[in-house]
């Protein structure tokens, strides 16, 4: 309704639009396209194009509902329908971080260009006067600077329009109002987290920045600014945007432990000069609880350890805190909750783990990724952030969890949309020892409470490595040395006797 | 294989074959040198995923031990290198080429243990076994099935029931797009919005190597039993495929096998084919 008023007001505004030819296809092309969608398209946007279909239950955000003529992807005017190639591109290039998958390399360009004008077929708006929107006008990207007058220009225009109330003060996706922004069909979504930009929707160079809020996403609350933020500002919002998120995700395996003389005494200043290594997290959805849409979508890990002890530090985004209510790894949870547009939960807290194996593992040996098995059990560092302690649990699979009361240290803040989380305890418990110049397996689950994740229903990670860093590396210096004098020797020698020979030989 | 080395090895070799030999005359030893130095360059650089380095010194190893029977096998020859040799450490004219060889040498081994030193140290890597043979019978909810002769029940109806057929394709499409892709990818190409959080990666059945060399029979027990069925060497603990016997059931775990095939076009392996 919404979009049929701007369109009106924009028709009523400039007749000229209705002039123009409608770029629809032709009916073979349409008939090509329908083909096509029933096959690749269907079970998510719906044989309709209502996005009813087998697996909407389980997406969020949920498939467009092509019925609406929301696209959020768009170069034209906020609450106009998008161009023939602004959908080809979102078919092309997909939307990262959703199920909606990248179609380039996979159809052709001639299916892409059919399946665009089929879906232009379920919204008769695009058959209509508001067929032929005005395209926003994308002025080249100046190259990047990374001048501090710029940015802190950028910084400025960032404050002045709000752009905090939904993505934070520091684009973390955590702004005041985030909790509560739904999409136009009432499911929640979330404001984008801007230091992460490997995970915008409608791709991230700075071209596409500028895009996103002078044109707005058409369907969710992420406003235009095309009226707002002046021409000489532009660019240098993109900029402070762009400053916020490094290129990639640059996923790791290893965590490199640097050991450290002395006592381990949580806190900042403990793990100032460690590396930092930053995991995927993904929905835990092997076993009953399926997560199919997680709060949390990495963990970014340092650790250093001493003689006796290891400190861990675990990092991770999160829109809210929740420090009241209860989590517990053991807790029940139904095959999945559907996603209802009214899947927010009150009553569980956040909550994340470190797992490891309870044993010195052998080889390649190690526990089941999910909590363990009773062939090899897991030790789980646990602790529930509406607590202030944590423990030891031994995990031998899903609902088969023990607190045998071996606490842990820990510390935890929550500040800006970033939990920190640090734990501390012995390199040596059981029969599980992390020595020096070992790879100890490592693994990683995050629960966000806001999301209903608890029990089963959590983030999960594969198996990755803590790498416990020698205290004293042994300088290359003297071996090399001592090789290169021995293999000189030799030859010295071998040089010396064949011409010794061969000089007596000439005597001779 | 990294065709793009091993081409520019072989080119390198006809090069000097043909054109070098133009300007320099090369004895039977210098050829086995640049013999001995293609074939390593061939291991190092031209396989994918490349050979891991024990594996090299030993073909290495082996090269070398056959290159010098070679040479000895003829009394002529064997004479002739050893005298090039002895030519090249006694004769004034090549000292300073000779001191650079003999300096070069413990340089090298110096580089190679300053390097080896200094590696980043690595993980224990999976030598993970991809299929491995599967048991001969499954107890599937209750009832023993056993998999050296199962057929998938919903086949012959590909001949006798078209319309019916096609309802069991539908069936095991919604199976998929439930339960499968967030893992194996809409495409079937294992590159689902999950995938990058798992490791070992989900199977791509658009590959020639999974579906479409294996017999229905197994994949019912790959879907039916997921990563704890598998044996140790398949590293069932860091696998995510679940065990599906727990969710779905028995004709919707073939329903979901036929839409496999017929999502990807390829025919499963017959049965009685060996593994
Ligand atoms: C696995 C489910 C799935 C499949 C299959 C799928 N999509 Fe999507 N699609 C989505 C989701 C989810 C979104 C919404 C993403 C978002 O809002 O961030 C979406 C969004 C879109 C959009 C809207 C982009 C925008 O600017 O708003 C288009 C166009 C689209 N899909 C086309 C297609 C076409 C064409 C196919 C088939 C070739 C297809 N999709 C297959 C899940 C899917
Ligand atoms: C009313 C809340 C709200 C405000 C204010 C807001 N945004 Fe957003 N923004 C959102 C939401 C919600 C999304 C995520 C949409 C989605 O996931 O599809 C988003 C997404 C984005 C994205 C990522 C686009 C993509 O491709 O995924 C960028 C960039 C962005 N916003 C920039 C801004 C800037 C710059 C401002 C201030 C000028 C701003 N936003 C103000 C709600 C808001
Ligand atoms: C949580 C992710 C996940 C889900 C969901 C999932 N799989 Fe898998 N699957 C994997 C992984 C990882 C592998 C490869 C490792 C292995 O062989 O165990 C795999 C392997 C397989 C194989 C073996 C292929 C081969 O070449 O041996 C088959 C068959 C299979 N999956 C079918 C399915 C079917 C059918 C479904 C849905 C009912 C499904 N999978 C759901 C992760 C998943």
């Amino acid at each position: 309704m919404r979009i049929l008023l701007t369109l009106l007001l924009v028709y009523i505004a400039n007749p000229a639009v209705a002039q123009q030819e409608n770029d629809l296809g032709t009916e073979a092309q349409r008939a090509e396209g329908k083909e096509v969608y029933d096959i690749k398209c269907a079970h998510c946007h719906g044989y309709e194009g209502d996005a009813s279909a087998v697996a909407t239950p389980y997406l969020r955000p949920t498939p467009r509902d092509f019925t609406s003529g929301n696209y959020k992807f768009r170069s034209t005017a906020s609450g106009e329908l998008p161009t023939t190639e602004d959908i080809k591109r979102s078919i092309r290039l997909g939307m990262p971080y959703t199920s909606m998958p990248a179609w380039e390399g996979i159809l052709s360009e001639t299916e892409i260009t059919n399946l665009a004008y089929y879906l232009k077929t379920f919204e008769s708006a695009f058959d209509g006067p508001y067929g032929n929107p005005t395209v926003v006008e994308i002025p080249r990207a100046p190259s990047y600077s990374a001048d501090p007058d710029h940015l802190a220009r950028g910084r400025e225009v960032f404050e002045a329009n709000q752009c905090a109330d939904c993505h934070g003060e520091n684009g973390r996706g955590n702004g005041e109002s985030a909790p509560e922004l739904v999409d136009d069909w009432g499911y929640p979504i979330r404001a984008a987290d801007m230091t992460k930009r490997w995970t915008f929707r409608a791709s991230a160079t700075r071209e596409d920045i500028y895009r996103t809020f002078m044109t707005g996403l058409n369907g969710t609350p992420m406003p235009s600014y095309e009226q707002t933020i002046d021409e000489e500002d532009r660019w240098a919002l993109v900029d402070y945007v762009w400053s916020l998120s490094r290129d990639t995700p640059d996923y790791g395996t290893t965590v490199t432990v640097q050991g450290r003389s002395g006592e381990l005494v949580l806190g900042d200043s403990l793990f100032e000069a460690a590396p930092e290594t930053y995991f995927p997290i993904v929905g835990q959805i092997i076993e009953p609880g399926r997560a199919f849409y997680p709060g949390v979508n990495g963990i970014s890990v340092k650790a250093v350890y001493n003689e006796s002890e290891i400190a861990i530090q675990l990092q991770w985004h999160d829109m809210t805190a929740e420090t009241e209510g209860m989590n517990n790894p053991g807790i029940e949870v139904p095959m999945f909750d559907p996603a209802q547009p009214d899947t927010l939960m009150d009553g569980w807290s956040d909550a994340v783990a470190a797992l490891l194996p309870s044993r010195t593992p052998e080889g390649l040996e190690r526990p089941y990724f999910m909590f363990g098995d009773s062939r090899f059990p897991m030790s789980i560092w646990y602790t529930d952030l509406a607590t202030d302690s944590a423990a030891v649990l031994t995990g031998q699979g899903s609902g088969r969890i023990a607190d045998n009361g071996i606490a842990l240290e820990r510390s935890a803040s929550y500040e800006d949309g970033v939990w920190t989380v640090q734990f501390k305890g012995p390199r040596s418990r059981g029969e599980l020892t992390m020595s020096e110049a070992t790879f100890v397996p490592i693994s990683f689950t995050v629960w966000d409470g806001f999301n209903g994740e608890r029990g089963n229903k959590r983030g999960i990670s594969a198996w990755y490595h803590l790498y416990l860093q020698p205290m004293e590396t042994q300088s290359a210096v003297l071996p090399m040395a001592k090789w290169f004098l021995i293999v000189l020797g030799a030859e010295l020698l071998i040089v010396a006797l064949v011409n010794l020979r061969a000089r007596r030989r000439k005597t001779a | 294989m990294n065709l793009f080395m091993l081409l520019a090895i072989a080119a390198a070799m006809v090069l000097i074959q043909f054109v070098v030999t133009r300007w320099v005359k090369l004895n039977r030893l210098a050829w086995m040198g640049i013999w001995w130095a293609a074939l390593w360059a061939a291991f190092s650089y031209g396989i994918n995923p490349p050979l891991p380095n024990s594996i090299i010194v030993l073909f290495m190893a082996i090269i070398t031990i056959a290159l010098v029977a070679y040479l000895s096998a003829d009394n002529e020859e064997l004479k002739q290198a050893k005298e090039s040799i002895v030519r090249f450490m006694v004769t004034r004219q090549y000292r300073v080429a000779l001191l650079i060889v003999m300096l070069v040498i413990p340089g090298a081994v110096a580089a190679w243990i300053f390097a080896s030193m200094n590696e980043a140290p690595q993980p224990p890597s999976s030598g993970r076994t991809i299929h491995p043979p599967p048991p001969s019978s499954i107890t599937f909810q209750g009832t023993s099935i056993n998999l050296t002769t199962a057929n998938n029940p919903i086949r012959e109806l590909q001949h006798t029931d078209e319309a019916a057929f096609a309802e069991h394709v539908a069936n095991g499409r919604r199976i998929y797009f439930e339960n499968c892709f967030y893992c194996h990818g809409d495409n079937m190409e294992g590159a689902g919005m999950f995938a990058h959080g798992y490791d070992p990666l989900p199977a791509n059945f658009n590959d020639a190597t999974t579906i479409a060399m294996l017999q229905e029979s197994y994949l019912f027990w790959r879907i039916a039993k997921g990563a704890p069925g598998l044996p140790s060497e398949s590293t069932p603990w860091s696998s995510a495929m679940p065990a599906w016997e727990d969710f779905l059931t028995e004709e919707e775990i073939w329903d979901v096998i036929i839409f496999l095939y017929e999502f990807t076009g390829f025919e499963p392996r017959a049965q009685g084919m060996p593994h």
